[in-house]
């Protein structure tokens, strides 16, 4: 662990922008058609009660990291298999944003450059930015999130004013009843991208006032659930749920369609800047959190040494995890969906918790005794 | 020293990436396509016609030059089994790559629309990341696409641009035409048991005298190109032109119109008062009454008096009354129109199957299989109309008024 400290603000816009990272570029939730907006609600409540499970584990252990604390409360061997798997998790997750961000600048801006030009550009930045630690990382936030905020508000207003919002297409609300929504909400919503900020487990420990980790987790989960409820009703208010269904990047094509006055137009740069950001945070905070878990696991003293070799792996990955964007887009909904977020982030840290909070009444429980 | 070397090395490969110069696009490397036609070749493939903008004519023509111009567009055509195939097929005869980004207009010639219909063109455009789906598309009346491309116009330079401010306008002031964008027009093909309108273009006058310059050096040029028609489009097949009322009606149903001009007849003469209307909202409403589905349009229009060809006496409020009820009683035949002619096409033109949908999702999926065939050509619509006149314009009796009374 590097001895740096965050403020709990510079966490919130972490984690906003962590939790905008891909999921404004995908069609988040539409296989609830025109009740995406409700799913995504949703998935922003039930998730609340998994932050407060993480949020729980942090506060028995303020000071260490998960893949710390993981061996404490399942011993050492299960611990470190425990702990080593989240570390793949988070760069294959970081490989997963990198690979979405490359598809999108090919499919749209470059068709004809390689994908790994692409994605190796990002990567080297984004080395450069985990050598430089946490500290860089959030002031760098801070930064960029007011840039994001102007850009969006722009866009939000240029939409309005450009009358493309069309609320009928909300119509009927529930058609088919709660329980398509549900399942959307419980397969996709509440892991992507809510729960997914379980990677944050790994910065808590950073954070100056511990006191404020709850309120500040919450808080930022909910301003990215209403920032994406807002985008996913503007892109169905404007496109119509068939067209956002089968739409690669819902967003980019609601953008496309802004006429102001016959010359405020084509405003897609505007779509590109604000997914950069954010995904650039993305990718940041899963790869600083897969090198300081490794650091941590491997005792190795200096954290940023890491970031070199396992920034080449999260390239590398980005590149081999899929050969088509179908294929990508297959893995992350269908497949990583069940094998790797509904474990590690819905059953995994409940069941840590458990175990942390008997072992927690058992020292208890003995100090009484004595 | 080392350290140094690795510097001096991250440098010189940092002036590799920063060029900036992958795949990239000179401007004078782009041929800028301003409007696009696709017609239907005899051996059934995709004839594809293409409008490239001249830019050194466009600005030259302004400048009122001599008689040695060329036109401000070429035109290339191309065919192939498929758009994308066109599209590459071109390049043999174009110097430069073809640039889709400014692409506005795309016609349809009427034949294609007819026997193959629209649908099987639009997911090329969708796709294509250069192309924009908020570009208008319209379908070639009476003529083919290609040559409807190919017509040179006067005042506006770009026939494409004349285009689209010919639609855009009218539809402002007349109203029996329309302006849809692709985007506009796959969304409500897609919608369920929804039929869709697509403006007409018409080009009046000899096709070979449209693509010359001679034709744009007369006051009144032989061939030009006019806005025309509404075309009716059944799953993506062309199978009705709207003209005049029924055009005019359906627009109003679709809310889509912004301003018109409506006659009623007054004192034994016909279309005497001309009303132009300011502003005007359309309403559509469902209910299911006994298994059965029934629409109800309400529209609101506020508008001035323009012109009275018989001598009324507007300052008495009960003959502003008067004129109100006969232009509801106007407008409401012309919507009527609209709904029968729709109903006769058995297409829902008007989108009343998404109110009946939107209102009663679980009614609508019995009607949704045969909503186009069965329920919509036997709905009962009930159609009311508020309309209001506001104004009279500088004068309040007429001039005619004045003239019989001091001829008394």
């Amino acid at each position: 662990m590097e001895k740096a400290k965050i403020s709990a603000s510079q966490l919130f816009i972490l984690m906003v922008l962590f939790e905008l990272g891909s999921a404004l570029l995908v069609p988040l939730a539409i296989d609830a058609k025109q009740d995406a907006w409700l799913a995504i609600l949703l998935g922003m409540v039930f998730s609340f009660v998994l932050l407060l499970v993480y949020h729980k584990l942090y506060t028995y252990y303020p000071n260490l990291l998960p893949t710390e604390y993981m061996q404490r409360i399942l011993g050492k061997v299960l611990g470190t298999v425990l702990a080593f798997v989240y570390i793949l998790y988070f760069m294959y997750d970081a490989s997963r944003v990198l690979r979405d961000f490359g598809e999108m600048l090919l499919t749209f801006a470059y068709p004809d450059t390689p994908l790994f030009i692409a994605n190796a550009l990002l990567m080297l930045v984004i080395i450069y930015t985990i050598r430089k630690g946490i500290e860089v990382i959030s002031r760098s936030g801070e930064l960029l999130f007011i840039f994001m905020y102007v850009l969006a508000v722009a866009g939000f207003i240029l939409i309005v004013s450009s009358g493309l919002i069309h609320f009928k297409n909300l119509q009927p609300i529930l058609e088919e009843g709660l329980s398509p929504v549900l399942k959307v909400v419980f397969t996709q919503t509440l892991y992507f991208p809510f729960t997914e900020v379980i990677v944050f487990t790994m910065i808590l420990p950073y954070l100056d006032n511990p006191k404020k980790a709850k309120v500040t987790m919450l808080c930022a989960t909910g301003l990215s659930g209403i920032n994406l409820i807002i985008t996913m009703l503007i892109n169905v208010c404007v496109l119509g749920v068939d067209l956002t269904a089968r739409s690669q990047y819902p967003l980019l094509s609601t953008i496309e369609s802004i006429q102001v006055a016959n010359f405020l137009e084509r405003l897609d740069v505007f779509f590109m800047l604000a997914l950069i950001i954010t995904i650039f945070f993305k990718i940041c905070v899963l790869f600083y959190a897969a090198v300081v878990g490794t650091a941590s696991l491997f005792k190795i003293k200096s954290p940023s040494r890491l970031s070199y070799p396992l920034g080449l792996i999260i390239l590398f990955l980005s590149i081999t995890i899929a050969s088509n964007l179908q294929e990508h887009n297959h893995e992350g909904l269908k497949v990583a969906m069940f094998v790797i977020h509904i474990p590690l982030l819905g059953i995994i840290p409940p069941f840590l918790l458990l175990v942390a909070f008997f072992k927690d009444r058992k020292k208890h429980g003995k100090n009484t005794f004595n | 020293m080392k350290r140094k070397g690795v510097f001096l090395l991250l440098i010189l490969t940092m002036t590799l990436f920063l060029t900036s110069c992958w795949s990239k696009k000179e401007l004078t490397d782009l041929a800028i396509v301003a409007a696009m036609g696709i017609d239907k070749t005899k051996d059934g493939r995709y004839h594809l016609t293409l409008q490239i903008i001249n830019p050194g004519n466009v600005a030259g023509i302004q400048g009122g030059g001599g008689g040695t111009q060329s036109p401000p567009i070429t035109i290339y055509s191309a065919s192939g089994d498929n758009l994308v195939e066109a599209s590459r097929r071109a390049s043999g005869s174009i110097s430069r790559r073809l640039y889709y980004a400014h692409t506005n207009l795309m016609v349809v010639g009427e034949e294609l629309a007819k026997e193959e219909g629209i649908n099987t063109l639009v997911d090329a455009f969708d796709r294509d990341p250069e192309f924009r789906n908020t570009s208008t598309i319209v379908i070639a009346n009476h003529s083919t696409a290609a040559d409807l491309v190919k017509t040179l116009t006067p005042v506006d330079k770009i026939p494409a641009n004349k285009v689209l401010k010919t639609l855009e306008f009218t539809e402002r002031k007349w109203g029996e035409n329309i302006k849809t964008s692709l985007q506009e027009v796959m969304k409500s093909l897609e919608s369920p048991g929804r039929g869709t309108v697509v403006s007409g273009f018409r080009l009046v006058g000899n096709p070979q005298q449209a693509q010359k310059l001679d034709n744009l050096q007369e006051s009144a040029p032989g061939a030009t190109l006019q806005a025309s028609g509404i075309a009716v489009l059944k799953q993506g097949k062309l199978v009705d032109w709207l003209y005049g009322k029924s055009a005019r009606g359906t627009v109003w149903i679709l809310d889509k119109i912004q301003g018109t001009d409506i006659n009623i007849n007054w004192g034994g003469r016909k279309q005497a008062i001309a009303y132009q209307t300011v502003r005007q909202k359309t309403s559509v409403s469902a209910q299911v009454k006994n298994g059965k589905p029934h629409i109800s349009v309400h529209t609101r229009v506020e508008g001035d008096i323009g012109d009275m060809e018989v001598p009324v006496d507007i300052t008495n409020p009960k003959v502003i009354t008067k004129i109100e009820q006969s232009v509801r009683k106007e407008i409401k035949k012309e919507l009527k129109t609209a709904v029968e002619r729709a109903q006769k096409n058995k297409t829902d033109i008007l989108g009343f199957g998404e109110v009946v949908h939107r209102t009663r999702p679980n009614q609508f999926k019995k009607f949704k299989t045969e909503w186009n065939d069965v329920y919509f050509p036997k709905l009962d619509v009930d159609i009311t109309v508020e309309a209001y006149v506001r104004r009279a314009g500088l004068r309040n009796k007429s001039f005619l008024s004045g003239l019989k009374e001091n001829q008394k």
